[in-house]
């Protein structure tokens, strides 16, 4: 049994969640670790039936494809049906990052949404390629749904999304000219890693992954038996009539696809550089387990390692639980979703726009001088409302990017007020400069800081005597927010 | 309060060499002072910073830029045929020989390239090229091969092999967005719009004296050394043996702090840069020249930054191209005209080499709609006052053609390899995986 009190409850919070306000790490001591372990990971099945934004349904992109064509053919002006639809998924895109952001924040099952978050990373997809929402949140769906189920059954349906269809370029390829862009990262990043793979089985796989289509008019994945190669390949030492599938089973079972995500599933929720015998050990767990992910959480969760020293408040924020664990701490509302986005963008974390293939490298790559002295501004913001006046907003207006709108749309929607300090700060503690900064050291950092970043906290409040309003009061949180410790968790 | 405006190293000699007690540095500057020591030993990877180092200028025309139309084969019929409507007729041309000429708005870059400051590399591309703005972006930015998937960029890379320890100003990047060519495995560089932009701002309202939040900020960041010095050398305790402490993977903590004084020593820096150096040739309006003017500056006040990147967007002209594009083309010209005259006055011109890019070039065949598509290979410049002027590469064939677009016969490797080499000094094998065919364009 591990150590169970304040600290640990928060840090479980933190990372199987996304953080947690001051009364629900005070519930979670009480209920205790294995109850907490528990409410996360076994949530019910349908948790996962989420009802989808108002506009995610199919609308028929060949229709919408036929009718630009058309009025291209007729010589009229076709660019404002095109911009009129452009418009249209850069509305729907920020909406559905609203929604997802939602989710996370004051959803039933954090853990799930984490999940997702994870899983969207690995099987990193962008809207920048796939330029639709719908198949994007057809996509989040799919891994909300299996986010704790099988890795095998969810590898299996991803090569059936249309999202990945399309980024991948599988949509496209034909048993005379198989398109190698999926089965190579299929291999390289979705399952065994580089360096467990020949360009034969590269070669092969994509063979067996013909086939494959993406239908238009219902936006669903359809298979054309027509254009599948069905001869003889060799993969990994099988051979035979190989199709999609039993390329994902040779691939599943070798040892090292169980390192591969092992080895990812702790740098996500544990620590950056895992040991060799960590890695071992989650990998012969998920093996035991059959790539059921669930209980798997349930054993990290539930190690010594989990809640050592060298790991607890040592995991840099990703940009979204920069956003959503200071939105709890904080105990304030999330920013409009146009600035939630722009700042997420300006963190270098944009949901449904990885970089690229390869997902968010996470850890150090988050924190570069541009991005944390981005999150010491954007505290401010939160904190004290419109700092980001009209002035600074994103300048791009013609920008290729979807989801990105000029700033003269932006001044209603940046409006924002300062957060109401009395919820976090008591009346009586105003003028007690050392109990108010360890309060809030309690919160913030759900640890006290080194002297030197206490004292500095403590004298800025002596500075500031005799004022003691919500105008100072903000400044010592915002402050407070401006250090290294913050970016921790 | 301690001085602000001090480089880094500068702020290295002066608090701790001067100290000279170097077994009281905290972990994260020690490690500090040694990469910039084993850096200094080795004059092979020494980063060259202020007035001396060459500077590279990377500017991004983002959409897809219709080279043909920006240096225009006005001599092939095949061209006129190709482009009825879009075409430019040869007595609207400056001409450069008696089948090339530039766009009739590039006058300024007319002018340098008979002052023989512009490199123009034609039919640029790579193989197997890809049409998608998202990916061909993706790979000019990361200098991959078409079917590998690359999350570094190559400038990124550059500054990981070869500015290790350098100031964190080593690349400055104009826009929101840090480009992808900057990203690394350790972030470096700096991203910013405006310099006032690029900054710690307080909660209170600036009244023109430090608020004391500021001034707290401040200690926060930069006063750790001296203070954990002083603490250790008076009672010699070790300061993290204290229980009850928040304590943490140290190598993550003295990434942050050390990126958190970075953070404040640039931006300090910057503001100074910004609000000291005036331009002294006029600039026209436009976000290209709002980037220019900053770089400019930047220069001009000795940032010792190796690599600038600017952007300027909007080329993807699908529909309605005569105007757009002769805008775009005019708003480039005029930006790099006045960017060119102001590094000449300030005597910088020499050190400077802008590179322009896009991520593909145009179908040669105008579409229905007075526009052109996605294409392929395309012409880019190099310019600068210490660049070997000229055409390098051949121009395309415009009827040999893959899928209605260009052939490379340059690969864009070639004009990045060549820059690493002769231009910044760092072995390009390392940093874009193998040696290209290099170009005497410097």
């Amino acid at each position: 049994m591990q150590k169970w009190n304040g600290e640990t409850a928060a840090h479980l919070l933190n990372r199987g969640a996304f953080g947690s306000t001051a009364g629900e790490i005070e519930a979670a001591r009480k209920k205790g670790l294995a109850a907490m372990v528990h409410e996360l990971v076994d949530v019910k099945t349908d948790a996962a039936n989420v009802p989808p934004p108002a506009w995610a349904h199919p609308r028929n992109i060949r229709a919408q494809r036929m009718e630009i064509k058309a009025a291209k053919n007729r010589g009229q002006n076709f660019q404002e049906k095109a911009r009129e639809v452009h418009m249209m998924e850069s509305e729907n895109i920020l909406d559905l990052r609203r929604w997802w952001v939602e989710r996370m924040m004051t959803g039933p099952a954090p853990l799930l949404e984490k999940m997702t978050l994870f899983w969207h990373g690995h099987f990193a997809t962008s809207v920048q390629k796939v330029k639709d929402a719908y198949w994007m949140w057809l996509q989040n769906d799919t891994l909300r749904r299996n986010a704790l189920g099988n890795f095998a059954t969810l590898v299996r349906k991803i090569s059936r999304d249309p999202a990945m269809m399309i980024y991948l370029d599988l949509h496209q390829s034909r048993k005379e000219h198989p398109n190698e862009n999926w089965a190579r990262e299929l291999m390289e990043l979705f399952t065994v890693g580089i360096g467990n793979y020949s360009e034969q089985d590269v070669r092969e796989a994509a063979r067996a992954f013909t086939g494959y289509r993406v239908d238009m008019t219902t936006q669903q994945f359809r298979f054309t038996p027509m254009q599948q190669d069905h001869g003889p390949k060799n993969v990994m030492g099988r051979t035979g009539a190989l199709n999609g599938d039993d390329i994902i089973d040779i691939l599943v079972n070798k040892p090292v696809c169980a390192q591969f995500i092992g080895r990812k599933l702790w740098r996500f929720f544990v620590e950056d550089e895992p040991s060799p015998q960590i890695v071992d050990a989650i990998a012969s767990s998920i093996r035991a387990h059959n790539y059921e992910i669930r209980p798997v959480l349930r054993e990290i969760f539930s190690s010594a390692e989990f809640y050592s020293d060298r790991v607890m408040r040592t995991q840099i924020k990703s940009p979204t639980q920069y956003l959503i664990q200071t939105s709890k701490l904080l105990e304030m509302q999330l920013p409009s979703p146009i600035v939630a986005q722009n700042a997420m963008r300006q963190m270098d974390q944009i949901l449904f726009a990885p970089p690229n293939v390869k997902g968010w490298d996470g850890g150090k790559a988050w924190i570069s001088t541009s991005t944390l002295l981005f999150r010491y501004n954007f505290a401010s913001y939160l904190i004290n409302g419109d700092a980001m006046s009209p002035a600074n907003a994103p300048q791009h207006c013609q920008d290729a990017d979807l989801g990105f709108r000029c700033p003269t749309q932006l001044t209603e929607q940046i409006r924002r007020d300062p957060i109401d300090i009395n919820k976090i700060i008591p009346a009586e503690l105003r003028e007690k400069p050392g109990e108010l900064v360890d309060l809030l050291s309690a919160r913030l950092f759900q640890v006290r800081p080194p002297d030197k970043e206490t004292n500095a906290f403590v004298r800025y409040l002596e500075a500031r005597k005799p004022d003691t309003g919500d105008e100072t009061m903000r400044g010592l949180v915002h402050l407070m927010m401006s250090t290294a410790q913050f970016q921790l968790a | 309060m301690k001085t602000t405006l001090q480089t880094r190293r500068q702020f290295l000699r002066t608090s701790m060499l001067g100290a000279a007690a170097t077994w009281t540095l905290p972990v994260f500057l020690e490690k500090t002072f040694f990469a910039l020591d084993a850096m200094a030993a080795d004059a092979l990877t020494q980063t060259l910073t202020g007035k001396d180092g060459t500077i590279l200028v990377v500017l991004q025309m983002a959409g897809g830029n219709d080279g043909l139309n920006m240096v225009v084969p006005y001599a092939d019929d095949a061209y006129h045929r190709a482009r009825p409507h879009l075409g430019f007729a040869a007595d609207k041309i400056l001409k450069i020989d008696n089948y090339l000429g530039l766009n009739p708005k590039l006058t300024g870059l007319k002018a340098l390239f008979d002052e023989s400051h512009v490199a123009i590399v034609q039919g640029v591309g790579y193989p197997n090229p890809n049409r998608s703005h998202f990916r061909s972006t993706e790979i000019w930015q990361t200098a991959s091969d078409a079917d590998r998937n690359i999350s570094d960029g190559w400038l990124g890379r550059y500054f990981d092999n070869c500015c290790t320890g350098a100031d964190p100003t080593v690349g400055v990047a104009i826009g929101e967005e840090t480009p992808q060519s900057f990203a690394a495995k350790t972030p470096t560089g700096v991203t910013f719009s405006r310099p006032e932009q690029f900054r710690w701002r307080t909660s209170e309202p600036n009244n023109g004296h430090m608020s004391a939040e500021e001034m707290f900020f401040r200690q926060l960041n930069e006063s750790e050394a001296s203070e954990e010095s002083a603490i250790i050398t008076t009672d010699g305790a070790s300061i993290g043996a204290i229980p009850g402490k928040a304590k943490s993977d140290s190598s993550t903590m003295d990434f942050l702090q050390r990126t958190a004084l970075d953070a404040q020593l640039s931006s300090d820096k910057i503001l100074a840069i910004a609000r000291k150096y005036k331009p002294t040739v006029p600039y026209p309006q436009g976000r290209l020249a709002a980037s220019l003017n900053i770089i400019a500056r930047m220069i001009a006040g000795g940032l010792p930054t190796r690599v600038y990147y600017a952007s300027q967007g909007d080329f993807d002209t699908h529909a309605g191209q005569m105007n757009a594009h002769e805008r775009l083309m005019g708003e480039f010209n005029d930006a790099v005209t006045a960017f060119v005259a102001d590094l000449k006055q300030q005597g910088n011109f020499e050190r400077v080499l802008l590179m322009t890019f896009s991520e593909f070039g145009r179908r040669v065949a105008e579409n229905a709609n007075g526009g052109t598509d996605h294409g392929a290979a395309a012409p880019l410049f190099v310019l600068g006052g210490a660049v070997k002027p000229g055409l390098f590469g051949k121009h395309p064939s415009l009827v040999d053609l893959d899928h209605g677009d260009l052939k490379f016969n340059t690969d864009f490797r070639s004009v990045y390899g060549t820059v690493l080499d002769r231009w910044l000094k760092a072995p390009s094998e390392k940093v874009l995986g193998r040696k290209f065919r290099a170009l005497a364009i410097v």
